[in-house]
């Protein structure tokens, strides 16, 4: 084997002379290979770490919390959820169906290490404009990719969101977050008890594939990567499954005293940081480590991140039962290292040594950085929107409805969630097409609810703000259905790091998410940095994306986000103090270059729409609730009477200071609710119990689209449409772009 | 109380609507479900066989082929022969046509991607033992999840099972280019029976109606009339 020079593994030169000074000497090929991928941002957080611990993952239900392969929140007497975002942008972009396959994947693994059965999975997905065939392909086989995962291991797909913006072309977004459950007695730690344990390998064999994966994903793209289809993973959903069902029943046994899978940097990440959660030392004998390729060196062996892996502490009086386990699954095993009570990090090869690195400097010693910020220039706003004609005098409404209709951004995603399998378990209560997952527990009549949000618009204009909104508009789409948020999960994704612009935009975001996470006393129980979101010196739009979880008390209180009921009662409950339009849909539909300002959010008023929504659905009284989202109340309206193809709507509105604003605004904390006229007084009385502003603005009615309101100098104005018409342009926007037989 | 009928669930390495279909069989009070394992070949004490759906053998090299070739086939095979209820859903049924059991073959979704929707259905053979509670020409609603789902036959045979009623439903609208919209179809004598949409999937719901719980309500009638009947062989 010739010497390889430094910049094979690509550490940065000041970098590389920290570990000249910490090891006192050169470190040799395999050790090198060890520090660029624990040190790469992946693997370290060292550019979000002195960040990150402004989230609070403080709470009574928390069991676990950062620093285990997934966050649990308790949501019974015994039962806890696991659960856990992560992304997978850069492999996704290089082979779309194996990037995202693997992702899915490597999310489920994070929660059935924790000895969770996963019950839910949904994904956060962003491309460039699909006017281009390239994006097009991308969107087709990261949905392929998905499907062919999620689908085969038998965990139902339940929701998702789509963006498409031509600023991520080079740089596309695949985020997947997985549920599962697991019982508090029975969870999984990744830190192993202080004893002398073996490391017991389980799952798919090594191969050369995603070969230093988390030391590509710690980069930006330029113009010639094209060689870098090796280091992309290879998915197996088949030996996923036998490595989830014999990894849940060696747990249940109680036969491992440690788990973590093999994700980014495989073998190395996983042994090094269980080792060094209890301060302890572990030895890797390379040749033990079933292969693929028997030729793999071992720098290859320990950087691989083939797919479907496991690495499990465990005494060696367990070891002959786990190996029979897996033999019965027909999965690979074998013994390949020992915890040792030095802190040091041992590889060998039979009896060679070829690495030996102190565990400290792998992990405590990793650089952390501080990096610099610089605030971008400030997006100029104005405040005249509120009151100028400017859009609204160059567009009527019904115009810019369409707009927002006739655009894959604003239309139905059903293209996407009929090709996952969103029902296999059997447990999901509302599947895609509503306006949160809601997946029933089993037990005790209790539901959970997901509700996702990634939409970066509002961050560009404001990051701050903007991330504040993500988290008031995931509290209100769990509202609709009457859950209580008990914990969020974040998946950040950025541009370079070492940009002082998106620095900025990264500090900003993650103090605007825990601010408001704490205000509303949510845990942030797990997460992930993905940096280098940058191609040729472009950088994403800052794009952090977030799931939280909500608990529903009676899941027969669940009420579906659209009806097919005509007659019935429209009413919109919540605060509208600040309905102001910068960073809507609306906005980067207009590509306002003086947008307003990013509404802010009415806490108060929050905080009572949750108890308020608990009440009033658990009286059973409410036939549709959704809360007002991307495209404000109109595209709402049409989504909310979207089960039957002719139903629609009659509203009748006061005058109006600002109709942009009422028809447009996705300020959070409003919720769009349908109820038998009967009710009317008890939905009303009830709202005023809580303190809640609440409007009847209207009622379904059939083949009617129709709604009258005066402006602002008092003239009556109607808009009038075809619902039918207006159904067949949602429906069409995505589908009729990816459809291509008849 | 009589004991309940033994009805096993065969579970292959990648089956995973096995839980579910055990769930819906356990909710018949009559009707006791067994995991049977792709690797047995003793079903003497079996009243009723199910093939649930998931990707077996990871759907690999041709979806069901796998599992046509398991150990647990010759039983199946010889269970089939003897006039005793066998159902395939899903996987399931690929697996019975993969194997010679049903007629037919499952090709790829006309739109080569996985279509999981709810579908409006029309039931035709009600003499199976699995729909027995229906009358010809019933609507049903069931959800179809699959891939490789657009049934195909050769027009001699098609004609041959139309004219001896062996479609047991077909789709109101094609959801995947299936010949003459078969959903389902069962075998000569109609005591085996393959469809692509999910029964187990729609036997409680809070939405919607639970149209999938009367496939295991006919077995448990099927089964229970032949028990008072003594074994006789299916007309």
């Amino acid at each position: 084997m010739t010497a390889v020079p430094p910049s094979r593994f690509r550490i940065p030169a000041p970098e590389m002379e920290r570990i000249r000074i910490l090891l006192g000497r050169d470190p040799n090929l395999t050790e090198e290979a060890v520090f660029s991928a624990l040190w790469s941002e992946h693997c370290s957080y060292k550019s979000s770490r002195i960040h990150l611990r402004k989230f609070s993952s403080k709470g009574p239900r928390v069991l676990m919390g950062p620093g285990e392969n997934a966050g649990v929140v308790r949501v019974t007497s015994r039962t806890g959820i696991a659960f856990k975002m992560e992304s997978h942008n850069h492999p996704s972009y290089i082979e779309p169906f194996q990037g995202a396959a693997t992702g899915v994947g490597g999310i489920l693994r994070d929660i059935f290490a924790m000895g969770a059965r996963p019950v839910a999975l949904t994904n956060s997905l962003v491309f460039g404009s699909l006017r281009q065939p390239r994006q097009m392909t991308l969107f087709r086989r990261v949905v392929a990719g998905i499907a062919a995962y999620g689908n085969a291991i038998g965990v139902p797909t339940v929701g998702g969101e789509v963006w498409f913006d031509e600023r991520y072309a080079k740089n596309i977004l695949v985020n997947a977050f997985a549920l599962g459950l697991v019982d508090e007695d029975g969870i999984m730690s990744a830190v192993p008890p202080p004893k002398p344990l073996l490391a017991v390998y389980l799952g798919n064999k090594t191969g050369r594939d995603g070969v230093s994966g988390a030391a590509m994903a710690s980069r930006s793209f330029s113009g010639g990567d094209t060689d870098l289809r090796p280091q992309v993973q290879v998915a197996d959903p088949f030996v996923g499954k036998k490595v989830m069902e014999a990894t849940l029943l060696i747990i249940r046994e109680g036969l491992a005293g440690a788990i973590q899978d093999m994700g980014a940097a495989g073998l190395t990440s996983s042994s090094v940081e269980m080792a060094s959660k209890s301060s302890l030392g572990i030895e890797i004998d390379v040749d033990r480590v079933p292969l693929r390729d028997s030729s793999m060196e071992p720098w290859e062996i320990l950087l691989s991140e083939s797919q479907e892996r496991m690495l499990l502490l465990v005494e060696e009086s367990r070891v002959e039962r786990i190996l029979d386990i897996a033999r019965d699954s027909q999965v690979s095993a074998a013994v390949v290292g020992r915890i040792i009570p030095e802190p040091v990090f041992r590889v060998r090869k039979g009896e060679a040594v070829f690495a030996e690195i102190p565990v400290p400097f792998l992990t405590e010693e990793a650089p952390l950085y501080d990096r610099p910020t610089r605030e971008r220039a400030p997006s100029p706003s104005r405040p005249s929107l509120l009151h100028t004609p400017s859009e609204a005098g160059r567009h009527s409404i019904a115009e810019l409805f369409h707009r927002l209709l006739d655009h894959p951004n604003g239309g139905a995603a059903d293209w996407i969630s009929r090709q996952f399998d969103f029902e296999v378990g059997t447990r999901t209560l509302l599947p895609p097409g509503h306006d949160v997952a809601v997946v029933d527990l089993r037990e005790e009549e209790r539901a959970v609810a997901i509700s996702m949000a990634g939409f970066s618009h509002p961050l560009t204009r404001d990051p701050a703000r903007g991330a504040m909104l993500l988290v008031a508009k995931c509290v209100t789409d769990l509202a609709a259905v009457g859950a209580w948020p008990v914990g969020m999960t974040d998946c950040l994704n950025f541009g370079n790091p070492e940009r002082p612009e998106t620095m900025s935009d990264f500090v900003q975001a993650v103090g605007g998410i825990a601010d408001a996470a704490r205000r509303l006393g949510i845990p942030v129980v797990s997460g992930n940095v993905s940096f280098y979101n940058e191609t040729d010196g472009l950088s994403i739009p800052p794009t952090p994306i977030l799931a939280t979880c909500g608990l529903l008390s009676d899941r027969r209180s669940v009420v579906p986000g659209k009806t097919a009921l005509a007659g019935l009662s429209l009413a919109l409950v919540g605060s509208s103090k600040d309905l102001s339009l910068g960073g809507s849909y609306l906005d980067w539909i207009l590509e306002d270059p003086e947008p307003g300002p990013v509404p802010l959010v009415d806490w108060e008023t929050l905080g009572r729409l949750q108890p308020f929504m608990s009440v009033l659905l658990s009286g059973g009284r409410v036939r549709a609730s959704r809360a007002i989202g991307r495209g404000g109340l109109l595209r709402t309206l049409l989504q909310l009477v979207s089960a039957d193809q002719t139903l629609g709507a009659a509203l009748s509105l006061s005058r109006l200071e600002n109709p942009l604003q009422t028809f447009f605004s996705e300020a959070p904390g409003r919720i769009l609710l349908a109820f038998e006229p009967d009710h009317a007084r008890i939905v009303e009385q009830t709202a005023l119990e809580f303190g809640v502003p609440c409007r009847t603005i209207g009622s379904t009615a059939p083949l009617l689209w129709n709604i009258r309101y005066q402006d602002r100098e008092g003239r009556a104005k109607e808009l009038s449409d075809s619902p039918e018409q207006l159904k067949r342009r949602y429906a069409a926007s995505l589908a009729g772009q990816m459809e291509d037989l008849p | 109380m009589p004991s309940r009928h033994r009805v096993g669930i065969v579970r292959f390495p990648g089956t995973n609507c096995d839980l579910d279909t055990w769930d819906a069989i356990s909710l018949i009070p009559e009707l006791e479900p067994v995991w049977i394992s792709h690797k047995d070949r003793q079903g003497e004490d079996l009243a009723a066989l199910v093939l649930p759906g998931g990707f077996s053998y990871g759907d690999y090299l041709r979806t069901g082929i796998i599992a046509a070739r398991a150990p647990v086939m010759e039983m199946v095979g010889s269970f089939a022969d003897r006039g005793r209820p066998v159902l395939g859903i899903c996987n399931g049924f690929q697996i019975l046509a993969e194997a010679g059991i049903l007629p037919g073959t499952l090709l790829p979704n006309g739109g080569r991607t996985f279509l999981c929707q709810e579908e409006s259905l029309v039931l035709e053979n009600c003499r199976t033992p699995f729909t027995n509670l229906f009358l010809p020409g019933t609507p049903v609603t069931l959800p179809i999840a699959h891939q490789e789902g657009r049934y195909f036959i050769d027009p001699d045979q098609l004609q041959e099972i139309e004219k001896r009623g062996q479609i047991l439903l077909r789709y109101l609208k094609n959801p995947n280019g299936s010949e003459r919209e078969i959903a389902g179809v069962t075998n000569r004598s109609g005591n085996v029976v393959g469809l692509m949409p999910h029964p187990e999937r729609r036997v409680r719901t809070l939405f919607g109606r639970p149209d999938g719980l009367l496939f295991f309500r006919s077995l448990a009638l099927h089964l229970e009339r032949q028990n008072s009947r003594a074994v006789q062989p299916i007309p």
